[in-house]
């Protein structure tokens, strides 16, 4: 399965940028469009995955990782595998962003949110592919370090595991944060039964005390 | 010939120690000092096979990776040593190499792990490596061109070993970093290297056409040491058989390739079929004269033909250069490259000196900011060995060094400079008695100057003459002596020539005509590379044109390109924004404009009223219509960065007349330590410089001694600090209980996604900032 970037969805990029429905103009429309066609000449997307079978102690079977927090148990409770899942848009994508914020922020943080928006599906068209490779069996939604009670550091056990800085390029800081920023790391089960989509709600998300849409009385998926 | 002339190295570790039962994602370094006898009997079967060198197990055995598995890097790295050389007992002739893997942190500028601190973590491991007896040191599997310099000085500065560097590949041609095969090549070969090429990566025959072009940039030795093909991604298994494995890595020595080995998947059998390939193989010869050129981080300048050095980084004469140096201000240093790069130049010269300033700081500083900006390679520009030092330490890539002349202390001060970091230099023919006037005496000097940098080891191809240019007005025949001079350089010498251009026309009434025709006789004589300020189109058509006559320029594809562009450009300019009010200049987020008005404004108004009456209002309207919801955040970024243009026009104004500036205040704003995340504060930064606050930008994963001593020393008096997740709230809280520990009276205000107003007071902040807006109205309160 290849990394896939086809094009990358105006709605996300308009989320992340906190976008309330005023009047966009010509000029913001065609900013837009430009950053979106930078992004997709210069990303090179690349992804790295791995299907382990589950122990019974909630542990990867043939990995010496054992994914921390109640949450991800309950995540799993249905899931005989798990699939871990590493994907990025590249150093090169990386500098673009980096290097438009010292001549035009305006452009900066559109190729900011764009970005995140790109990343995302990657990961949305991997998760597509592999639902149809792994038919007739069922997925969950992505699960990533950070979300829940799952700490941050689980990354670096999954960094090992996947052996994700030699196979996509992707390192971690000392803080267990990853550069490229533009780079997701998730688990993903795999079950027999359907699984209902639970991994986006509100509920779930590690923001959702902080979150500044649930502060205007919104979600990010609502707004 | 026999396989005497190739060397033939191991394959896979890690595959084979999985195989020997050691679980996915655990350190394979440990078994050093817990299952010695396991590693050196997998070794001992790569010697069975034919290997003449094997790698210890030692790739990730730093101190990163080796944190918390309970030995340190030396245990480790000591018990790999050992397991080779009892892998190797009783075999004559094989030779263990101490293996360097990646730090597993990224350099900055893109990542957060200094270059000191990476050369520091290199260090340890080749003390370590020496001491416990390897017979070489292979640095491996690097995508990072910085990452790999750190790694090469630490073992040459460490060591008397041979190093041999590797790095991994796309099929692209450019590692995950981006980096070029030329610039891997022009980098290491000038670092001193004894061999270098490709491990990991791809499959042999993935990677033959990188071998390729590798031979074509440098003469030393190859290595190639590939995967067993390609990994299946559900398993981890790779896809090719030994015997295709062998077929494809013979055809390696053809295209030059002398050492070769297998990486990730590659087993004793792999090894084996490779022994038997190869064992009436021959390596070809290196081309006698490999392309030469110059290069940055990732992308290589060749020296084949005319190729423009930007002058514009440079204070002489520039007092709005002269302030920002004196100030610190970075940014205003790196955008002169930014637009240097944009106008076509090709390399950038680098001149931050200035008298009473700290040179050898401010150059290692420049340089820095510099190449996370731009591309392009850089030339460094100073009288001072300790800048050039500074400066050449961090570069990343091939530099040049501008410059020497044919005085001795000078030749003996700089050049060994050159030729340790491998930056081709540029000689002045001129010496203790001045510039010869005769063009015979200058030629003379720059063939003292050859010779001198030959002895120190410098190839030829790297030694650039500036044959040094007149002043028309004042010397009027030295103008033909010049050109006569490069002609000789060129045809006498064989070697490549430099020229500061702009210079010819000082004094003299329509600068631009002299020197365009000057610069197009000088082309015609024989000069590579003029140094000129490419902002001048003038000056950039003539090259352009002079590539086209002298057939550089094939099928002139870049003349026409370079019209093209201009054509298309030149007509939405016609546009009149003459009835256009200043403030609906910025709302609209025309920056041009925004300056023009500006300019228009301080004809009638000074400039404290211009920023008072007319910037700052306009700003407002355009913060409350963001906070209504009526523009959204790139549309106030917009309006922000015309405004700066407006702010341009006025600081350029007061510098050229020596005032004081406009400024309103200090702030310092700093992403706290361990957070990587700056965007939000980069917003925040471009508003309150817009609202005439002086920002004093720490970046980003900042220390709280750095804010604290920073706030001390530059006397200030609001500290704007951003946090983006719950785990670095805790170093905000820090930073702040640091700042008050200090005593420094200061206000302290905090933004970033996960704080709220609660929060920002639980941790002991005076103000939380939702956005860059309110940002600004705090300012306003605390500063005025």
């Amino acid at each position: 399965m290849e990394a896939r970037l086809d094009r990358i969805p105006r709605a996300e990029t308009l989320q992340y940028l906190r976008y309330r429905g005023s009047e966009l103009g010509r000029e913001s429309l065609d900013e837009l469009a430009r950053c979106e066609t930078l992004l997709l000449q210069t990303a090179r997307p690349r992804l790295v995955w791995r299907l382990f079978p589950l122990s019974a102690d909630g542990s990867l079977r043939g990995a010496d990782y054992r994914p921390a927090g109640e949450d991800i148990r309950a995540f799993l409770a249905d899931c005989d595998s798990v699939v871990l899942l590493a994907a990025t848009l590249g150093a090169e994508a990386e500098a673009l962003i980096r290097r438009a914020a010292g001549r035009d922020m305006a452009q900066a943080v559109i190729l900011d949110a764009a970005g995140s928006a790109a990343v995302e599906r990657v990961c949305d068209n991997f998760c597509d592919d592999l639902a149809a490779a792994l038919a007739p069996r069922f997925l969950t939604d992505r699960f990533s370090p950070g979300y829940g009670d799952m700490p941050l550091s689980d990354q670096r056990a999954l960094f090992r595991v996947l052996d994700v800085s030699r196979r996509i390029g992707v390192t971690l800081s000392e803080s267990a944060l990853m550069i490229p920023q533009k780079s997701v790391t998730a688990l993903i089960g795999v079950s027999d039964r359907p699984q209902k989509k639970r991994g986006r709600g509100c509920e779930s998300c590690g923001m959702r005390e902080n979150c500044s849409y649930r502060k205007e009385g919104k979600s990010c998926g609502s707004f | 010939m026999d396989r005497s002339d190739i060397i033939l190295l191991d394959g896979a570790m890690g595959t084979m120690l999985q195989a020997e039962g050691l679980p996915v994602g655990q350190m394979p370094e440990l078994w050093n000092v817990t299952q010695p006898e396991t590693v050196s009997a997998v070794q001992r079967r790569y010697v069975e096979a034919g290997s003449d060198v094997i790698y210890t197990n030692t790739f990730g055995a730093n101190r990163y990776k080796a944190a918390g598995c309970g030995r340190s890097v030396k245990e480790l790295v000591a018990g790999g040593v050992r397991c080779a050389r009892a892998a190797a007992a009783g075999f004559d002739g094989v030779r263990v190499a101490l293996d360097i893997g990646p730090t597993g942190r990224l350099l900055q500028p893109l990542g957060d792990l200094g270059f000191d601190e990476a050369y520091d973590v290199f260090r340890e491991i080749v003390a370590a490596g020496v001491e416990a007896g390897a017979d070489l040191i292979v640095i491996e599997t690097m995508s990072d061109l910085a990452e790999m310099r750190a790694a090469v000085l630490a073992a040459k500065e460490n060591s008397a070993l041979p190093v041999w560097a590797t790095m991994t590949f796309e099929a692209t041609g450019r590692t995950f970093l981006g980096v070029t095969v030329g610039a891997m090549a022009l980098t290491l070969t000038g670092l001193g290297v004894d061999a270098l090429g490709f491990n990991c990566s791809l499959g042999p025959k993935e990677l033959l056409p990188l071998v390729e072009e590798l031979r074509t940039w440098t003469s030393l030795p190859l290595i190639v040491k590939p995967n067993a093909g390609l990994p299946d991604p559900a398993t981890g298994e790779y896809n090719i058989t030994p015997a295709e494995f062998a077929a494809a890595l013979s055809k390696a020595p053809a295209l030059g390739a002398a050492i070769l080995g297998g990486c990730c998947g590659t087993t004793p059998d792999f090894i084996r079929a490779a022994a038997d390939a190869l064992a009436s193989a021959c390596p070809a010869q290196p081309a006698e004269r490999p392309r030469s050129g110059v290069c940055g981080a990732s992308v290589c300048t060749a020296f084949d033909g005319v190729r423009v050095i930007g002058e514009r980084i440079n204070p002489t004469g520039k007092k709005r250069f002269q302030q920002a140096l004196r100030e610190g201000d970075i940014d205003y240093i790196v955008l002169r490259g930014v637009e240097q790069q944009d106008a076509g130049a090709d390399i950038l010269d680098v001149n931050v000196g200035l008298p009473g300033l700290d040179e050898p700081a401010m150059m290692r500083r420049t340089v820095t900011a510099l190449q996370a900006a731009v591309d392009l390679p850089l030339q460094i520009d100073s009288s001072d060995p300790k800048a050039i030092e500074a400066g050449l330490r961090v570069y990343c890539g091939k530099a040049i060094v501008n410059s020497v002349n044919g005085k001795k202390e000078v030749l003996d001060a700089v050049l060994p400079l050159c030729k340790k970091y491998g930056a081709a230099v540029v000689g002045l023919c001129m010496d203790e008695n001045g510039i010869p006037q005769d063009w015979r005496g200058r030629v003379a000097i720059a063939k003292r100057i050859l010779d001198a940098a030959l002895a120190c080891g410098i190839p030829k191809e790297d030694v650039l003459i500036d044959c040094l240019t007149l002043t028309v007005s004042a010397q009027q025949e030295q103008a033909a002596e010049t050109l006569r001079a490069v002609r000789a350089v060129k045809e006498e010498l064989g070697l490549r020539t430099v020229l500061g251009v702009s210079n010819i026309s000082f004094g003299l009434p329509a600068r631009e005509n002299i020197t365009v025709s000057f610069l197009s006789q000088a082309m015609y004589a024989g000069l590579d590379l003029p140094i000129v300020n490419p902002n001048q189109s003038a000056v950039m058509d003539a090259v352009a044109a002079f590539r086209v006559l002298s057939g550089q320029d094939r099928d002139s594809e870049d003349y026409i390109r370079r019209f093209a562009a201009t054509a298309a450009e030149a007509a939405p300019v016609a546009k009149s924004g003459a009835e256009m009010s200043l403030g609906e200049a910025i709302m609209r987020g025309l920056g041009q404009e925004t300056a023009a008005l500006t300019a228009k404004a301080l004809a009638e108004m000074d400039e404290l009223a211009v920023v008072d009456r007319l910037l700052i209002p306009a700003l407002d309207r355009v913060g409350d219509r963001y906070e209504k919801g009526e523009i959204f955040l790139p549309q106030l970024m917009k309006a922000a960065s015309a405004a700066c243009a407006g702010f341009e026009v006025i600081k350029t104004r007061i510098a050229r007349r020596g005032g004081a500036s406009v400024s309103k205040g200090k702030i310092i704003l700093a992403t706290v330590r361990g957070d990587i995340h700056d965007i939000g504060k980069n917003i925040v930064r471009v508003v309150l410089e817009n609202y005439g606050y002086t920002v004093i930008d720490l970046g980003r994963d900042v220390p709280p001694e750095t804010v604290v001593e920073t706030a001390k020393r530059e006397n200030v008096r609001l500290v704007g600090l951003s946090a983006l997740m719950t785990t670095t709230v805790t170093s905000m809280a820090e930073t702040i209980a640091a700042l008050r520990k200090s005593g420094h009276d200061c206000k302290i205000m905090v933004g970033g996604a996960v704080l709220t107003e609660d929060y920002a007071a639980q941790i002991g902040a005076d103000y939380y900032a939702k956005d860059a807006k309110q940002s600004a109205d705090i300012a306003k309160r605390v500063l005025g």
